[in-house]
């Protein structure tokens, strides 16, 4: 049994040890949907997109039954926080477009899902770079308004609520900045784990 | 794509189908994955084929998209191990009924399936006598490379069936 000719004579002996699938079981498949990660990542990044989308329109709308006045800036600030979003959503959508099925031989496909999913991530933990600082921007910002730009700019000039604001910044960034890693870690960290022993294994 | 292409796709896979089948057998051991997996490939290859030009071999093309699929690792992961682990101690204490091939057969499928995922992927396509030079081209590397593989192959196979 050990010899390759044995081998595929067991393999072929074998014929159908499988329940065939009826044509029209193969044509109800093409109506279904991917079960791949990638799909998952697009669907929910659409809901994502036409949940905030959404929003902003009914917020817009909202806005113009407001007089000028501290609730009309919050939300207008909500509105381009959520216009950023937009583009943050098209531009993931636009990276996981490119993770097509591959018809290329399999190293050069481990290649590009590798490069590609290491492209996304990258992205995903920039852009989170730049939401979080938004969000403890838009905190503070409200947080002044809340109490009146003066007496913010009055408790400004002490120093120790100065040098409390850096440090609570300072822990922000470096909690978001692990959290961030984390997350990204737990969800991708072993695709790009495997596709890069998969590759290790190929060039070795 | 019109209905014509989906009912002469539909055809061709139910013609190969086999390939496929053999492939989720030797990725999945877990029933309802197999048959996602399954699902996947045949998407993937629908997805592909109107740039299938009939340049290279049906088989060949199947076989890529296939063996990328199963590979990529893009996927459901996690509950692999659990099961494999039961599939083979299901193995060891395999009823004796089964018939010589069948018992034959099931030791080769479990000691494929103790292989990495490209020797699987090498291994299954030259049980199915696809020559060293398309394996070679399949995988992205050199026929020597193959070659050499390949021997590895049969051994870590002859150790683990012995």
């Amino acid at each position: 049994m050990e010899e390759l000719e044995d081998l595929k004579q067991i393999w072929k002996n074998h014929g159908q040890g499988y329940a065939p699938k009826k044509e029209s079981e193969i044509a109800l498949m093409l109506q279904g949907k991917s079960n791949s990660i990638i799909s998952k990542l697009k669907r929910n990044v659409w809901v994502e997109l036409i949940f905030t989308i959404a929003c902003s329109i009914a917020l817009g709308v909202y806005t113009f039954t407001l007089e000028a006045g501290a609730i009309m800036w919050t939300i207008i600030s909500l509105l381009v926080l959520f216009a950023a979003y937009l583009f943050y959503y098209v531009k993931k959508l636009m990276l996981l477009g490119r993770f097509d099925a591959s018809d290329g031989n399999m190293k050069s496909s481990l290649e590009n899902l590798y490069k590609k999913l290491s492209v996304y991530i990258s992205f995903y933990r920039k852009s989170y770079a730049v939401l979080y600082p938004v969000y403890f921007f838009l905190g503070i910002f409200f947080g002044a308004l809340d109490t009146g730009f003066e007496g913010f700019l009055t408790r400004m000039k002490d120093p120790k609520t100065v040098v409390l604001l850096v440090a609570v910044t300072g822990s922000f960034f470096v909690f978001t900045f692990i959290a961030t890693n984390f997350y990204l870690k737990k969800l991708y960290g072993n695709h790009l784990a495997k596709l890069r022993e998969l590759l290790d294994e190929l060039q070795g | 794509m019109t209905q014509e292409q989906e009912k002469s796709f539909v055809t061709l896979i139910n013609e190969n189908q086999g390939l496929i089948h053999k492939v989720c057998i030797l990725y999945e051991t877990d029933k309802e994955l197999r048959n996602d997996l399954f699902q996947e490939i045949v998407l993937q290859l629908w997805k592909s084929f109107p740039t299938f030009r009939g340049e290279a071999k049906i088989t060949t093309w199947m076989y890529r998209i296939a063996l990328n699929t199963a590979i990529s690792g893009l996927r459901k992961l996690g509950r692999k191990i659990k099961t494999e682990e039961l599939e083979e101690f299901h193995f060891n204490i395999s009823d004796h009924s089964e018939d010589h091939f069948e018992e034959d057969f099931k030791k080769l499928q479990w000691a494929i399936r103790q292989l990495s995922e490209i020797e699987r992927a090498m291994i299954m396509m030259a049980l199915d006598e696809v020559p060293y030079d398309e394996i070679a081209e399949n995988i992205g590397i050199t026929q020597n490379n193959v070659r050499v593989r390949m021997n590895r192959i049969r051994e870590k196979i002859r150790h683990l069936i012995r």
